[in-house]
């Protein structure tokens, strides 16, 4: 009995001795973080994110950071979980629509005045600065990444259709009316399919979004970003327009991925659901000539929909996490020779002049004729998980024989519902 | 006899304590993540409450709400239809098959018991990606046979048409559903005493006989079991919507556990999630407990 209470005390003091040792140990060591990023490019691949992270320890070797990677089926249902649970990463990666209109409007983000200095707000585009604050002008996220969604068309199809004489090559523009003649032509030649708008899902709806308010120059929001404005006369136009189209069809069962998936095995004539990542992606599967087009707009002058990636930290109350995270922000987005290998691995371009960080590489110049055509950041309008859901339950509905008026109506009275609730 | 008393009761107290003990890692398993939750969902539903804002009371506000929501009274009746149709088909089907496979040898049985099983045991996200490829509109097997046998002119889009996208979610429940009433279904009738069944064929029993005032009786229990699991599991449909239709087109494949997930993980109005929660949880509970009346009475 003696040995057994003599076994338990040495077991118990070893324990606490072991305690007291990481404590001891523990001061003056790493700050751990936590990284949380979405599929932006190779941001989503842990081999480039493994580079880009032994770059940072060379520079901070007193930081450790953790990455987590997210998709965009289930990662705002990982982030969420993790809020509630008190768990929520340091650093995510991700967009203003996100970092800014949804857990920015929350308060769950850390204001990053420190981070945009002067220097930094007088180098970074001003529509990019814009984008990143809320109405109050409190920055809840630290731009990386930029690019300008597109759409895409099968060039070996609309050439066999005798239909690129309906667009203009060069710079990548048609006018609403070309449009109209040229999906007619490759319709009449056969191609039943010629474009999806799809609306199974909120993926890829940026880009039903886009197609929608170029067609008669419409808006989804107004200027101030208080209000939508989809029931606008142009936009139910537009959407009257694609309804009776043949070769159009409003498909309920794709979503963007899908549709990409379509358009890249040739199912599908053109995609409205594109940009450069997915060029990239696909180029393995893909048997045809892609031409990237913007959307076609009445005068040809598109307003394409941008996608501005960057980082936002979550407000977990630790302090010398938040600094470590910033040290983190401003390592990848500021230094000077990370801040072009930190953007080229998501395949956009850069948020500020880094020069021309693609020389050589001629998809991405092919690619970079789009950044001037980009509009208006508006997915920072207050609602906006519910507006999102709102629109392509709206399509279903048109798709499924509902009056375009009717369909509109109600969408922007749920839309705007819901921004009211939030504003 | 006091000094054996107390040794008894010694004994009893022990025992009970070890019973106790035994029992602990379940009770804490149960309280934490079954009772707890619950009561939190109960109290959680007269609240107004979203992410990082204090909860705001509301009394019943968020039930008045619910009843007046036309889209979760369109979940509520696609819930219903889907626990109307699969949950009578399940039974039926999963008795007959395993009534004629029972009959057959061991090892032919076991396979059809493998086969009718294997969906269960796939996952589900497999499952459903299997057969969104056979429905899909452009490529889809269903499409090609159907044209190529001539019984459809055109494509049709099945996940992406209100008229069959809901027909398509219950055939697809049916299928990874009745694999494990169709094993209980056998075990059940292998269970059933044969000197019954045969007594009563030296009588002049005819087949149907048999199995209605011989068999039925006994697999009593087994049907009453798989009623009630299976009325839960398609209350409780939700995987084959959130990876399908998303509750589309037009909201017709909306279910009520669906349409939990996205107020309360899409929208963060938790209260309204859990206020749904507790009105299926009831659903759930009268109809279980109309079974097990109806059960008993007979």
């Amino acid at each position: 009995m003696k040995f057994r209470k003599a076994m338990a005390l040495a077991v118990a003091a070893g324990m606490v001795f072991s305690l007291n040792t990481v404590n001891v140990f523990a001061e003056g060591e790493a700050t751990d973080i936590t990284l949380w990023t979405y599929p932006v490019g190779s941001w989503g691949d842990s081999a480039v994110v493994d580079g880009l992270i032994a770059n940072f320890n060379e520079a901070h070797p007193d930081i450790n950071v953790k990455v987590e990677y997210l998709d965009y089926t289930n990662g705002d249902d990982q982030i969420n979980t993790a809020i509630e649970g008190g768990q929520a990463p340091d650093i995510v990666l991700e967009g203003p629509e996100r970092l800014v209109a949804n857990w920015g409007a929350k308060g769950l983000m850390v204001d990053l005045a420190d981070l945009w200095t002067d220097e930094a707000k007088e180098a970074i585009y001003d529509s990019v600065e814009s984008a990143c604050q809320n109405n109050d002008g409190v920055f809840y996220e630290y731009p990386l990444c930029m690019t300008a969604h597109t759409m895409a068309i099968n060039r070996d199809l609309f050439e066999a259709a005798d239909a690129l004489q309906y667009l203009d090559e060069e710079t990548h523009t048609w006018t609403t009316e070309n449009f109209v003649k040229a999906v007619q032509a490759v319709y009449d030649n056969g191609q039943q399919n010629v474009g999806a708008v799809y609306c199974s899902g909120q993926g890829g709806d940026q880009g039903t979004r886009a197609l929608v308010n170029n067609l008669y120059g419409g808006t989804f929001t107004n200027a101030e970003h208080t209000e939508y404005t989809a029931d606008s006369e142009e936009n139910i136009k537009a959407l009257e327009l694609l309804k009776s189209m043949d070769g159009i069809n409003f498909d309920a069962s794709i979503a963007g991925g899908d549709e990409i998936n379509l358009f890249c095995n040739g199912t599908l004539g053109m995609a409205f659901c594109w940009n450069i990542a997915q060029e990239k992606n696909n180029a393995e599967n893909i048997a045809f000539d892609v031409l990237p087009m913007a959307f076609p707009s009445e005068d040809g002058n598109p307003q394409l929909c941008g996608g501005i990636w960057g980082f936002g930290i979550f407000d977990n109350g630790d302090e010398a996490k938040i600094e470590a995270a910033k040290t983190f922000i401003d390592f990848m987005a500021n230094d000077e020779t990370q801040a072009a290998e930190s953007v080229k691995a998501s395949s956009y371009w850069p948020v500020k002049d880094l020069g021309n960080i693609y020389e050589g590489d001629d998809l991405m110049t092919e690619y970079s004729a789009f950044i001037p055509y980009m509009g208006d950041y508006y997915q920072v309008v207050g609602g906006w998980a519910e507006a999102r859901t709102a629109w392509w339950n709206m399509l279903q509905q048109i798709g499924s024989g509902t009056d375009v008026t009717e369909a509109v109506n109600e969408f922007v009275t749920t839309a705007n519902a819901a921004a009211a609730a939030a504003n | 006899m006091s000094t054996k008393s107390r040794m008894s009761k010694a004994l009893v107290r022990r025992e009970t304590i070890a019973g106790y003990a035994f029992m602990l890692p379940s009770l804490i398993f149960f309280l934490g993540f079954v009772i707890y939750p619950m009561i939190q969902c109960i109290i959680t539903s007269f609240f107004d409450s979203t992410m990082n804002r204090e909860d705001i009371f509301v009394g019943f506000g968020n039930y008045i709400e619910l009843f007046q929501d036309k889209v979760f009274l369109g979940a509520l009746r696609n819930t219903i239809i889907i626990v109307l149709v699969s949950v009578p088909v399940v039974c039926i089907f999963s008795l007959w098959v395993s009534s004629v496979i029972q009959n057959l040898r061991g090892p032919l049985c076991s396979v059809f018991r493998c086969v009718f099983y294997l969906p269960v045991v796939t996952g589900s996200v497999a499952v459903t990606v299997v057969w969104k490829w056979m429905f899909n509109n452009y490529y889809g097997i269903f499409n090609y046979v159907g044209k190529a046998t001539g019984l459809i002119e055109q494509n049709i889009n099945w996940l992406g048409d209100e008229k069959y996208a809901l027909g398509c979610i219950i055939l697809i429940l049916l299928t990874t559903s009745v694999g494990q009433p169709i094993v209980l279904y056998v075990s059940a009738l292998d269970n059933v005493d044969q000197s019954l069944v045969e007594a009563a064929e030296v009588d002049g029993a005819t087949r149907l006989q048999c199995f209605w005032k011989i068999k039925w009786p006994q697999i009593k229990p087994t049907t009453l079991y798989i009623l009630v699991i299976t009325t839960i599991n398609s209350f409780q449909c939700f995987a084959l919507i959130q990876l399908l239709t998303s509750g589309g087109p037009n909201h017709s494949t909306d279910t009520i556990m669906y349409y939990i997930y996205h107020t309360a993980f899409k929208l963060y109005r938790y209260g309204y999630g859990n206020a749904m929660g507790v009105v299926l949880a009831l659903a759930i509970a009268i109809l279980s407990g109309i079974q097990f009346k109806l059960a008993k009475s007979e």
